[in-house]
């Protein structure tokens, strides 16, 4: 997934930043709003991870505009433990969900995949394909009943192609999906994930559209 | 007697009272001067009734030919054609004083002798002298003053009888027009009393009478640098604390990227210990500044809300960290309405469920209650604690065992928040009803029946926890 992190402390955003890449997702850091606004506005982003308290202002009325203009990209609002009425303020505002600071960054990435799934319609983190079992909270694949070890873009990728059964995506979004802006990109880095992932889940798992894309395959 | 305390009242008296001074004041004049008029005229009528009289009277005395000596006491009197009350009386003297004429019904003697012609005045009569013939007969005519007295009294009396229906008239007119005058004076009152004791929203001064606006227009300045200088505090806290969090989180996450990213076990340990440690200096210093805000910050707010979803976000919350359901909770089916302010309800709620959960027997459920009548209550099973740790767990750094976590600050916290919202946390163990465990109540201060029949037109609310009391 392409995330979008809105934090302006420099340690807690790297960490925060680093954990998401570790999960396999690519995100985007910026430490301002009107910065975000540029980003929202040219990348079409999975998720936000919005802190309420920026230099050049506050969360919540951004949401309530981000929202006004209507945009519905999942956000989740990062707030202090002791303002209570900033999450109940947040979620009115369209929050999908929140996480009190200081978060386990284990937490963050479980609401991360909880949210991401509400938006893909199948909240159930259990899916059943072909002959893999796949348990999307624990981000974990049984095929045959045997755990397949996945690496984390891996993951991403395929979890990817799982949220849209059907749609094709391009080398490019997919590469947006893995890396984060400005990231360097070896050319063929999607194909190389493409036929790893065919190795340990089975050929048919994904398909090709010569020159076009990929897609989920039948399993 | 002591001036009404209402402006209204005020005017009403000092209008009523000038107005009655001033009425009187003029009839007074007025009878004054009617009585100087009426005596111009009654003189007049005197000298008239004289003048007439005297041809007459001499004509009669000369008819009767030449003063007889042995007449003297022997004053003629003009026959009585009816009985009547004489209001002119005269006497027809010679110049000796003699009697030659008089009317009916007089006593000469009342007349005093002979001064020269003119307007004369005695205690009891106005007397006009004119003379004829050579001066040698002298004609008194009087008018009794009583008359005049009566004349003037009853004119007097048409004056100052309408006053007896005029004046309540007046009052209840002036009554009428001070209200007209004052009624958006008194709406503005209304506006004011209307609103909570802590809304500090400017009041609409609507249509105030110009000398009344500036005060109004003052209060609204008042009101509002008084509500901003509240929001600064507030957002002082909430930033300090922001500050003070950030860096702690930042620290917590790094440790925890750390465990995650090293390869050698004692790398990993030592972050863990690192973590372990970041996290308990967070427990304490969001204890602290608990304690600040519930020391020194706002705890009510403007308007008043439901408290049931916050409630509900911070048992989840709890219950997240808890794990399988060990938090059970119960809210009553209407709103809780009250201007308690969210984050210090989360104060006390955390606190008093941090402290069931850490304390109480990890095998039983946690019950937490909010009631409609606003009292929370949060439970737990356990080891009933002797009546003189629990008089004393209330204060702070207090903790009744040594063994579970704590900074041993979170009740007093919470004792802290109820004395300054006016009420009182109330600890009882063993629980109600029961042989074992702790129980924690409190008040929370909640909008009167009256007021949530009002805003939300419920013809009757039901808890669900009816049993639990």
């Amino acid at each position: 997934m392409r995330i979008l992190l809105i934090e302006d402390d420099t340690v807690l955003g790297a960490a925060v930043r680093d954990q998401i890449t570790a999960d396999g997702h690519s995100a985007d850091w910026v430490h301002r709003l009107d910065a975000a606004s540029e980003h929202l506005r040219t990348i079409p982003y999975d998720l936000v991870l919005l802190d309420l308290m920026l230099p050049d202002g506050r969360g919540i009325p951004y949401l309530r505009a981000l929202r006004g203009r209507g945009n519905a990209t999942p956000v989740i609002i990062l707030t202090a433990l002791d303002q209570v009425s900033d999450r109940i303020e947040g979620l009115n505002a369209g929050a999908d969900d929140y996480l009190i600071k200081p978060f386990d960054l284990a937490e963050l990435t479980a609401r991360i995949g909880s949210v991401a799934r509400r938006y893909a319609g199948n909240p159930n983190p259990l899916i059943q394909h072909g002959d893999l079992e796949i348990d999307l909270a624990a981000r974990s694949v049984h095929r045959a009943g045997r755990l397949v070890p996945l690496t984390a873009r891996e993951w991403a990728l395929f979890e990817a192609l799982l949220g849209h059964p059907g749609q094709l995506f391009s080398k490019a979004q997919l590469e947006d999906k893995l890396y984060a802006f400005g990231a360097e990109v070896e050319s063929n880095t999607i194909e190389v994930h493409v036929s790893r992932l065919r190795k340990k889940l089975g050929t048919s798992v994904i398909e090709t559209e010569r020159g076009l894309g990929y897609r989920l395959g039948r399993g | 007697m002591r001036a009404p305390a209402s402006l209204r009242g005020r005017l009403a008296l000092w209008l009523g009272l000038a107005l009655v001074a001033l009425w009187l004041a003029t009839a007074l004049l007025t009878a004054g001067l009617m009585r100087r008029e009426l005596d111009a005229l009654f003189d007049s009528a005197l000298q008239e009734s004289a003048e007439r009289l005297l041809p007459l009277a001499v004509n009669d005395v000369l008819g009767r030919g030449p003063a007889d000596e042995n007449d003297e006491d022997d004053p003629r009197i003009l026959g009585v054609i009816a009985p009547h009350d004489e209001f002119l009386t005269y006497v027809l003297r010679d110049p000796a004083g003699r009697v030659l004429l008089q009317s009916h019904a007089v006593d000469p003697a009342g007349f005093p002798p002979w001064d020269g012609p003119g307007f004369r005045s005695t205690a009891t009569l106005r007397l006009y002298n004119i003379a004829a013939l050579r001066d040698t007969v002298r004609l008194t005519v009087a008018e009794p003053l009583a008359h005049r007295a009566r004349i003037a009294r009853e004119a007097l009396w048409m004056l100052l009888l309408p006053l007896l229906v005029v004046v309540p008239l007046a009052f209840a007119a002036i009554w009428l027009a001070l209200r007209a005058g004052l009624a958006p004076l008194q709406r503005w009152r209304e506006r004011l009393a209307a609103r909570g004791a802590r809304d500090l929203s400017p009041v609409s001064a609507g249509d105030l009478p110009s000398e009344l606006a500036p005060i109004a227009a003052t209060l609204d300045d008042v009101l509002c640098r008084l509500s901003a200088a509240f929001e600064a505090e507030r957002s002082f806290a909430a930033n300090a604390a922001h500050e003070l969090r950030t860096p702690l989180a930042g620290a917590i996450a790094q440790a925890q990227r750390l465990q995650a990213e090293t390869a050698d076990p004692a790398a990993r340990m030592r972050a863990a210990a690192m973590e372990a440690a970041l996290k308990r200096l967070l427990r304490v210093s969001e204890r602290l500044m608990q304690l600040a805000r519930a020391e020194g910050a706002r705890l009510r707010r403007d308007s008043a809300a439901d408290l049931c979803p916050v409630v509900r976000i911070l048992v989840e919350e709890q219950g997240r960290d808890a794990g399988d359901e060990r938090i059970r909770l119960r809210l009553p089916e209407a709103a809780v309405l009250s201007d308690l302010d969210p984050d210090a309800l989360a104060i006390i709620l955390r606190n008093l469920i941090d402290n069931a959960l850490r304390h109480g027997d990890p095998a039983k459920p946690v019950d937490v209650t909010l009631t409609s009548e606003g009292i929370l209550r949060v439970s737990n099973d356990g080891l009933p604690i002797p009546p003189e740790t629990l008089a004393r767990l209330a204060t702070r750094f207090t903790r009744a065992g040594s063994s579970a976590e704590g900074s041993g600050l979170g009740l007093a916290i919470v004792a802290t928040i109820a004395e300054r919202i006016g009420s009182r946390l109330h600890l009882t163990s063993p629980r109600p009803g029961a042989t074992s465990g702790l129980t924690a109540e409190m008040m929370l201060p909640c909008a009167s029946d009256s007021e949530v029949e009002k805003r939300d037109n419920r013809p009757s609310r039901h808890s669900v926890s009816s049993s639990a009391s």
